[in-house]
């Protein structure tokens, strides 16, 4: 038998609920009722065969369940610069391809479609992934020339309604992104969900991929976070790039590999320990149902401390107001 | 990728796909040119079908069948003139070209940008290039691919508001050059950085300037052959041999170096293509 609510008691009720969601959502530092994402921090000081039993551990730590699916890495390329920071570097890539098949993946493919570059096989091959990944081309998928399918995000930000997006990553079990950390002269870093970018097909949409620009950099970043909903992410800090990034920049040496299943975590985590403030980063505010997902106190951070490797990553005039204090 | 081939990619429906898959406008036009230049008419009129099955009510084609807006590959639609995709098309499609600027340049855009106290280019107002997606602003592959096109058209049927298009984009383009001569995909100094040329845009940015002289020209040929020489792309290449040949400054003789990798139908059938153009039949001069 339900007793009616007194005028009062309903008030109080009505009131409690309101602060409770006004905490949740505007207040950085509260707790996040669900277990906290986990964010692995682990320390890697170059680019060498250790690097295959790093991604071994991380991917077995975090129980990705991909037994007998098919997943898809997505790093990131840019330019023919092989001696740069600008391309995730290739022997990560493999590490992480020989990893998520030692954890019985059923097919791990490598997918990317740049974003100023038409020619991404001869850009991989420049990149050194010919070279470090045996038979490269057979799993290999140009993103900007994939069989597509119209989608609408599952949340919308930007005034794009619809997207086709490339059927080799809806299809995938797990998409990984594997992004480059750098910054980023529009939005202020580029790292795991900026590099979702890549699945954009170039051959809709063009070379730079301008729709994306015209419908707001940050809201598409949203859109995409939430297009695709089984996502991994590795983020190679190893050698980044800082100033004038993502193409212009400098190499930094933070030395370090961020992974996780929640990208925001994964990325407001890389702000911090590029001394970068991670509520300035206008997409993370964007995608985040509520700004306490990407507080720190709500980020189980494994490994590593954030103090242990922060290194800040230097700014172009126009961000240095995004500046970790 | 030889001719034969390129037939037996073909797709069922008649079109092509990049690489494995869907049909496609882009490479499904240049397999088309590719068979035609090599005499193989049969699996180029069943391509063209395809294409003319594809066309959209506002005159214009899209990237794929299922995709529900007119692009930038219109101009590639357009470049096989009316005697193979038919004259109707062929109107429609160089109207569709005619209609459609970059984003900077449109009364909106300029309205809107006043209204917020921007500044804005008189040259984006008075010289408007072509976007990848309407709704977007001017690069230099869909400016160059609709500049040819154009001039095409121009060659068989002159008119004064398809060379006034032809000499606004020719402006586009010329400003668009990198500091240090030649193209990339069109934004040369982005934030007040300049920054590099592409060997691919640099070919047909070049092969859009034909005939044009001026010292951004020079530069973009140094440039050019610079790439031809380093270069090993097989898409950049083709572009550089087309641009540099219409300029007469194709080095005699010129052999594509070995070991390039032609993966994709484009860069195959644009190679038979640009082959074909060196013996005299070139598709995209008529």
């Amino acid at each position: 038998m339900h007793r009616r609510l007194t005028r009062r008691e309903w008030l109080a009720t009505a009131g409690g609920a309101a602060l409770l969601a006004g905490c949740r959502t505007h207040g950085p530092a509260a707790a996040s009722v669900s277990a906290p994402p986990q964010v692995s921090i682990v320390r890697a000081p170059a680019y060498d065969q250790s690097l295959y039993d790093t991604l071994r551990r991380i991917v077995a730590g975090h129980r990705l369940g991909v037994r007998g699916r098919t997943v898809v890495l997505k790093p990131n390329l840019v330019e023919f610069e092989p001696e740069s920071s600008i391309n995730t570097h290739p022997l990560l890539v493999h590490a992480a391809y020989e990893a998520f098949l030692a954890a019985g993946a059923a097919r791990v493919q490598i997918a990317e479609g740049p974003g100023h570059r038409r020619n991404t096989l001869d850009l991989a091959d420049a990149a050194g992934y010919f070279q470090t990944i045996p038979k490269f081309e057979d799993v290999f998928v140009d993103l900007n020339l994939d069989d597509v399918t119209r989608v609408r995000p599952e949340a919308q930000f930007s005034r794009i309604d619809k997207l086709y997006l490339p059927n080799s990553v809806l299809r995938a079990g797990l998409l990984v992104s594997m992004a480059k950390m750098k910054t980023h002269h529009w939005v202020g870093a580029t790292l795991s969900m900026k590099n979702l970018f890549g699945t954009v097909p170039g051959a809709i949409y063009g070379w730079p991929k301008n729709v994306l620009h015209w419908s707001g950099i940050e809201e598409c970043i949203a859109d995409l976070h939430a297009a695709y909903p089984r996502k991994f992410a590795i983020v190679d800090g190893i050698v980044g790039m800082e100033g004038n990034g993502p193409i212009q920049g400098v190499p930094k040496k933070a030395g370090v590999l961020v992974a996780g299943r929640d990208p925001l975590a994964v990325d407001a985590t890389c702000c911090r320990i590029m001394k970068i403030d991670p509520f300035q980063i206008g997409y993370l505010r964007l995608a985040a149902t509520d700004l306490t997902q990407i507080a720190e106190p709500n980020i189980a951070q494994i490994g590593e401390s954030i103090r242990t490797v922060a290194t800040p990553f230097d700014l172009i005039p126009d961000f240095r107001r995004v500046r970790l204090g | 990728m030889s001719i034969d081939t390129l037939i037996r990619k073909q797709n069922r429906d008649g079109g092509w796909s990049y690489v494995r898959g869907g049909s496609w406008t882009e490479p499904t036009v240049y397999a088309i040119m590719a068979l035609l230049s090599s005499g193989e008419t049969g699996p180029a009129q069943r391509g063209i079908a395809w294409l003319r099955s594809i066309e959209r009510r506002d005159g214009g084609w899209p990237p794929r069948a299922e995709v529900d807006q007119s692009t930038w590959v219109t101009g590639l639609v357009a470049l096989l003139g009316p005697g193979k995709i038919g004259a109707a098309a062929h109107r429609h499609a160089i109207g569709w070209l005619l209609r459609t600027t970059g984003e900077e340049s449109s009364t909106i855009y300029r309205v809107r940008e006043w209204l917020l106290g921007n500044g804005m280019s008189e040259s984006d107002r008075k010289f408007p290039g072509w976007p990848w997606v309407p709704g977007t602003a001017a690069w230099v592959g869909p400016t160059s691919i609709a500049i040819m096109a154009l001039e095409k058209e121009d060659r068989r049927q002159s008119s004064s508001e398809i060379r006034r298009r032809i000499e606004a984009g020719r402006v586009f383009l010329l400003g668009r050059a990198c500091d240090e001569g030649g193209w990339n995909h069109g934004s040369s100094r982005p934030l007040g950085y300049p920054s590099d040329a592409y060997p691919e845009t640099t070919g047909l940015a070049l092969a859009a300037l034909r005939g044009v002289r001026s010292p951004k020209v020079e530069q973009a040929l140094t440039v050019a052959h610079r790439f031809l020489s380093e270069c090993r792309s097989a898409d950049a290449l083709n572009w550089l041999r087309f641009g540099l040949r219409v300029h007469g400054e194709l080095p005699p003789g010129y052999c594509t170096p070995s070991g390039v990798a032609y993966r994709t139908v484009p860069e195959t059938s644009l190679d038979l293509v640009m082959t074909a153009a060196e013996q005299g039949r070139d598709c995209f001069g008529g």
